[in-house]
């Protein structure tokens, strides 16, 4: 198997943290992982993005497109859209993203990350919410792996485990209802 | 050891496998994108006393290069990490330790340059990788890995050649491999160095033995135009043994050999095969040692086309040309300033060579 | 017989090639004789500048690198931190050290780098034919100094013991010349002081020697030594510039 991700959204919203621990459970479940981080100039609020391969072998880490994509707001969208694969799917936080994508893809899924977060007590854990969310399209990677590899990524915060799990749980469990 | 795959920077494996790999003597000069790679040395030494670690911050490359070839006298192994900029600031010390005999490491972390440039991936330090340089007739053997399973392979094996050829080493990296986080299962510790004072030529104390003398200063021509063909004897020894490369889909009789390097040459690998789906006979050449260049790689491949894909403007092309029986039949595809094609772009580049 | 006066014992009997006159070669020989005194000889590392001196490797029977032009407070960093227990001695001269090694002498110091530096201030470029130092004295002759140093092209002399005296991981620093020979005596204990401490494990310790050039300065050997007290004193002050441990030692003796 082989699949391509991309994430993007505006600094300080998590995305590569939601990208990195995507990854630390990919490879406990076996799979070959390649995680290309592309940061903006600015070191807050510029633009970030990275690309993930997932697959049995080892694979180049720039992706020509992607079969899942995730964008935190507008300009992200505007800037990687055109890497879209036809048959993929797009995950749009609907919060921030008013406009249309311009490209063809299979699926779009419009989710109000931000409002979950909020909802949550804490608007930062958007990233979780949506790393819960994009665990629907990857099938192989099992949703206790990426719970456990939560926790580690928050080992130096423990206070901060239990809600960034309950943040993973509700982006999962409103992906098991959405189409 | 521990074969469980870990997720991993590019900068921290490789730091970490030279740890393991018994270097524990750092100098360096932050600079982007090699900056993890001392920061990585700090934290341990801090963190993990019984390494006995050794980390200075230097003044310069200048210096941290400087300090490298004293360590390296000393009979211990060391290194340190730059990118463009740094490097060649340090090109006087690299042209001295291959004159002087010292087994110091370099890893080059390439980005785009001229000058200050940027902070993305690059390929356009090849010539002076590959060409000494700095000044004088001399080589450091150069190694490019492509993933990060492979350069925490190479950073060990590094202080190994430099050690058996009494020369320095470049790890050739670039802003790719350096920020990429992949899976690696981390080598082990080695346990393949001799003590100081065992070493070529190092200089512990004359104790028990002659004095150790290191200099790379003429005493007249004749002297010097035999010192000099000393080097190029072990020059000619390292080209001899130390020619890498890989090769893929090339028992397939292949029209169209594509020849790529570093974590690039992955991208391109995935373009080859796209171009492959899509009906072409292509296969691929990568070389692993950038000096020596594995010309040898290249024979009996006449009549077919290369193309070589580069992110320069045409560097590694040159050798590839010298490899070859008709220099016509070698094309290139190269990216400069940080931008880095798809697999998708190359195999559009594929697809435009005139098979003949 | 007895024996009045010999040569060192780490000397090989090689002779030197330097000049008539030259400081280098008793400079050099100070350290040797100062090696054999504290038995040093299993231990000392010297590692030689650009200059006349590094032409002379031969003269002594210990281990030795022949740096880099100004890199060797560099590269004793390396060495000193990979081998602790070794005498590393960083011979430098005025062009090596304060033209092209500004950078590694004063970082050196202020990281507290535990060798020794001897630091050989002839006022002029000897080996490469009487070109300009930073430390050529204002209004000196110099092949690219013709009618002598002027402040508006070239700036003032550097007085090195004086500089990095100024910073807290120098340890000592004193000045001294080797014009006579009482004052070889006195440049023989600052060397042997300085190798002391450092074999205590004391910080920086700092040695400016002020040579005699007579073919730099195109001068007598004999002009040349009268020239070091009626010229190069004047702005290159003898004696201790800072002694730490003296100080160290007084407090200690205050407070009991």
């Amino acid at each position: 198997m082989k699949l391509e991700l991309l994430f993007s959204g505006i600094g300080g919203q998590g995305v590569m943290l939601l990208g990195e621990t995507l990854c630390a459970a990919a490879i406990r479940a076996g799979k070959k992982v390649t995680f290309s981080p592309f940061y903006g100039q600015e070191k807050r609020g510029g633009r970030t993005m990275c690309n993930i391969v997932v697959s049995d072998e080892m694979e180049s880490p720039i992706i020509s497109e992607a079969k899942v994509m995730l964008f935190m707001d507008e300009r992200s969208l505007q800037d990687y859209e055109y890497m879209m694969a036809e048959d993929g799917v797009m995950i749009l936080n609907s919060d921030t993203i008013d406009i249309e994508p311009t490209v063809k893809c299979a699926k779009v899924d419009r989710v109000p990350i931000y409002t979950m977060a909020q909802e949550l007590g804490n608007a930062k854990t958007m990233n979780m919410v949506a790393l819960g969310y994009v665990l629907k399209y990857l099938p192989e990677i099992d949703y206790n792996l990426v719970i456990e590899e939560v926790e580690k990524a928050f080992a130096r915060k423990a206070k901060l485990i239990p809600l960034n799990v309950k943040a993973v749980e509700t982006g999962y469990a409103a992906a098991q209802k959405a189409e | 050891m521990s074969k469980e795959a870990v997720f991993m920077q590019g900068n921290q494996a490789m730091a970490e496998a030279a740890i393991r790999g018994g270097c524990k003597m750092f100098f360096g000069y932050p600079i982007t994108p090699s900056s993890e790679v001392p920061e990585y040395y700090a934290r341990v030494m801090v963190e993990r006393p019984e390494e006995n670690i050794t980390y200075i911050q230097a003044e310069t490359e200048c210096s941290a290069f400087n300090m490298i070839a004293g360590a390296a006298a000393a009979g211990h192994r060391s290194m340190t990490a730059t990118a463009g900029p740094g490097f060649s600031l340090g090109q006087e010390a690299m042209s001295y330790m291959s004159a002087a005999g010292l087994p110091g490491v370099v890893v080059q972390i390439m980005r785009p340059g001229p000058a200050d440039g940027e902070i993305l991936p690059a390929q356009g330090d090849y010539f002076q990788i590959t060409r000494g340089g700095g000044h004088g007739d001399y080589y450091t053997l150069a190694l490019a890995p492509w993933s990060i399973q492979e350069l925490v392979e190479i950073m060990q094996e590094s202080f190994v050649l430099a050690e058996k050829y009494n020369n320095p080493v470049v790890v050739v990296s670039d802003a790719m491999l350096a920020k990429l986080r992949e899976s690696v299962v981390l080598p082990d510790y080695t346990d393949n160095e001799a003590a100081p004072e065992e070493k070529h030529n190092t200089l512990t104390g004359a104790k028990g033995r002659k004095r150790h003398l290191i200099t790379t200063c003429g005493f007249g021509a004749v002297q010097w135009n035999q010192f000099n063909n000393d080097l190029q004897k072990k020059y000619a020894e390292i080209a001899a043994n130390e020619k890498r490369y890989e090769s893929y889909f090339m028992d397939e009789d292949p029209d169209i050999v594509v020849v790529a390097f570093g974590a690039y040459s992955r991208v391109c690998l995935s373009g080859v095969k796209m171009a492959r789906e899509a009906g072409l006979k292509v296969g691929m050449i990568r070389p692993i040692s950038l000096w020596p260049f594995p010309d040898n790689a290249f024979e009996g491949l006449d009549g077919k086309q290369f193309l070589v894909c580069e992110l320069n403007a045409g560097q590694m092309v040159q050798d590839v040309k010298l490899s070859v029986k008709n220099k016509d039949d070698v094309h290139f595809f190269g990216m400069l300033g940080g931008i880095v094609p798809t697999p998708k772009e190359i195999c559009a580049e594929i697809q435009k060579v005139e098979v003949k | 017989m007895k024996v009045v006066y010999e040569a060192p014992k780490i000397n090989t009997g090689v002779p030197t090639t330097y000049c008539g006159g030259c400081g280098h070669g008793i400079i050099n020989r100070l350290i040797a004789e100062v090696i054999d005194e504290m038995e040093l000889k299993e231990k000392a590392v010297l590692l030689w500048p650009i200059g006349c001196s590094c032409v002379n490797v031969n003269t002594m029977d210990i281990d030795q690198l022949c740096c880099l032009h100004g890199r060797g407070p560099a590269s004793g960093t390396g060495m000193k931190r990979a081998n602790p227990d070794n005498l590393v001695i960083v011979y430098q001269g005025d062009g090596d050290m304060v033209s092209e090694g500004m950078a590694e002498i004063m970082h050196a110091a202020i990281r507290g780098e535990k060798f020794t530096v001897i630091f050989v201030n002839n006022a002029i470029y000897g080996m490469t034919g009487a070109q300009m130092a930073p430390t050529t004295l204002l209004g000196q002759n110099a092949s690219t100094a013709p009618g002598g140093r002027q402040v508006i092209n070239s700036g003032y002399p550097v007085k090195m013991a004086e500089l990095l005296a100024e910073l807290p991981g120098t340890v000592y620093s004193e000045r001294v010349t080797v014009n006579t020979p009482a004052n070889i005596i006195k440049a023989k204990k600052a060397i042997k002081k300085a190798f002391e401490l450092q074999m205590k494990g004391e910080g920086m310790t700092f040695v400016e020697v002020l040579s005699m050039c007579p073919t730099g300065w195109s001068m007598s050997p004999v002009k040349a030594c009268e020239w070091v007290d009626t010229n190069m004193t004047e702005i290159f002050p003898l004696g201790v510039v800072k002694d730490e441990t003296e100080g160290l030692k007084q407090q200690e003796e205050a407070a009991k």
